[in-house]
């Protein structure tokens, strides 16, 4: 009884501290380029002000457009039901492995790319179809990456990944982890569109592609939307952080040791954060034709962690 | 408990050495090249002494010495000098395009591993996990030296070969004897300057080292 009830509770978690994840990592980023930036809690804000606003649709908009925001939203809170973020084995660690997670991803991804091609625009036409660029090499390269880990744990159940690096700790400096780490790194600043593969405060349509496919949407379904793609961002963190350093996840269900998972989760996702917010600051957005390039070299690193985990037992 | 260590560092510099090996096909300017070359030598040499230590083989200590001295220092010191004579062209078209030749790569691991399969299974030293890492890298030098047009690049995927030769035979048979490494190390030092003066002639004809151009001579 209370697994479930610590689901629920990791599922509001996730969903109440996305935002300041974001918010920290746009404040990092503005005190890097030695501005003062915007306060952590301003997304928690910007979320209010989208729900209060009126909703304005293009004529040419079908159903699609007003039933994507919802399944996109719902796809990323579902993926958190499924991921290890308080504690290492859950209940519902039965109903959903690493490759429902992986598809639950692409699902979003996918109903967004729709959903930019439905007003008929050009630029969400141009998004869409970037995105699906961009999708089409990491999606594949995460299932592989976790996989890596899979093979070392022998299961894809991710509870089962956690305790299998819990109760052998070497395993976490072993090649095939290292590589994976790697390949997923790369895979989380292109998924959740970071430079150098998508510029998230862009305003130039040259250089947009998560926005260009949200360009059309206003009120409560934008909020939504981005309420979504942090929580995406949350989601990668997270499977960084618990999957490769799983030490301070709660293998018991006392309240000391969720105290203890929670403020280990803040401090690795904040040492993340500030990963992701230095190596923004130090490079340049890639030309749209050399990102293929930059996927493919994650690509190969997460084959060669799925080899190095299989073919060294 | 130590065979266990020295396997797993063993694999470690192997994967090292694979991974700057795969920036050959990942990068596109002649200095990154160099480089990847330059911290590949490193880490090979490190490994070497690493095994003369665990493997109880003095004589790699030498060799060691000797490879860094020569792959970390001399030949980039070469490579950097004709770069900066003929250098200032990128790979921008080579024959394979590079996320093509990235995916490519991974399946010549896979090949590797799956031709050295027997090899590991039936040897019992504690560095055959690197053996098929090391011909994973032979594979990517000849794919480098087979898929680049620039002489230059051509020369650094040849010296990549050389390498993962080397990091095949320490690791299968603990080494080589110091002669025959020397000998090694002065024919890939003949060799390298043999070619050296191929691209100056290359460049002096064309006014680029783009081997393609070599194609014009039939007509």
């Amino acid at each position: 009884m209370t697994g479930y009830v610590l689901e629920i509770v990791q599922v509001l978690l996730a969903l109440l501290l996305a935002p300041g994840l974001v918010g920290f990592v746009r404040w990092l980023k503005a005190r890097l380029q030695n501005r003062r930036g915007a306060p952590l809690w301003l997304p928690y804000f910007e979320l209010r002000k989208l729900f209060g606003k009126e909703v304005v649709m293009s004529n040419n908009a079908s159903w699609l457009f007003r039933v994507a925001p919802y399944i996109i939203f719902a796809s990323a809170v579902t993926v958190t039901f499924l991921i290890p973020l308080l504690g290492a084995r859950l209940p519902f660690d039965n109903i959903g492995d690493l490759l429902v997670v992986v598809y639950l991803l692409l699902l979003g991804t996918f109903f967004l790319a729709l959903a930019g091609l439905d007003p008929g625009t050009a630029f969400g036409g141009m998004g869409a179809s970037r995105e699906m660029t961009v999708a089409a090499i990491a999606e594949p390269t995460i299932a592989l990456a976790i996989f890596g880990l899979a093979l070392g744990a022998g299961s894809t159940n991710l509870g089962q990944i956690v305790s299998a690096t819990l109760a052998n700790p070497g395993l976490a400096l072993s090649p095939g982890y290292l590589l994976a780490f790697a390949a997923l790194f790369v895979v989380t600043l292109a998924e959740t569109g970071r430079l150098p593969v998508d510029n998230p405060a862009t305003h130039l349509e040259l250089t947009m592609i998560h926005e260009a496919m949200i360009l059309e949407y206003s009120g409560r379904y934008l909020a939504l939307i981005e309420w979504a793609a942090w929580l995406k961002l949350f989601v990668f963190f997270t499977l960084l952080a618990n999957l490769f350093v799983p030490w301070g996840l709660a293998t018991t269900l006392t309240p000391a040791a969720l105290v203890i998972a929670l403020v280990t989760l803040i401090i690795k996702l904040a040492v993340l954060g500030v990963v992701v917010a230095v190596v923004e600051t130090r490079i340049a957005k890639l030309r749209l034709f050399r990102v293929p390039e930059l996927l493919g070299m994650s690509f190969v690193l997460a084959l060669l962690a799925v080899t190095s985990s299989f073919l060294l037992k | 408990m130590n065979d266990v260590l020295f396997a797993q560092l063993s694999t470690l510099g192997s994967s090292l050495a694979l991974l700057f090996g795969i920036m050959l096909l990942w990068r596109r300017s002649l200095s990154a090249y160099v480089a990847a070359f330059q911290w590949q030598s490193a880490a090979l040499a490190v490994l070497f002494v690493m095994i003369g230590y665990f493997g109880h083989d003095p004589e790699l200590y030498f060799v060691a010495a000797f490879f860094f001295l020569l792959k970390v220092f001399i030949l980039p010191h070469y490579l950097r000098r004709m770069e900066k004579r003929f250098g200032g062209e990128r790979e921008s078209q080579p024959y394979v395009n590079i996320a093509t030749s990235l995916i490519l790569a991974g399946l010549l691991v896979l090949l590797a591993y799956a031709i050295t399969r027997p090899l590991v299974l039936v040897s019992t030293l504690p560095t055959r996990g690197g053996l098929p890492l090391a011909m994973g890298l032979i594979f990517v030098g000849l794919f480098v030296v087979v898929t680049r047009k620039k002489a230059l690049t051509q020369i650094v995927g040849f010296l990549v070969m050389e390498n993962g030769i080397a990091l095949l035979a320490v690791l299968g048979t603990f080494g080589i004897p110091l002669i025959i490494e020397l000998g090694v190390f002065l024919d890939v030092l003949m060799g390298f300057l043999v070619m050296q003066v191929f691209v100056y002639h290359i460049h002096g004809t064309f006014e680029s080292i783009d081997v393609d151009q070599l194609n014009e001579l039939k007509y």
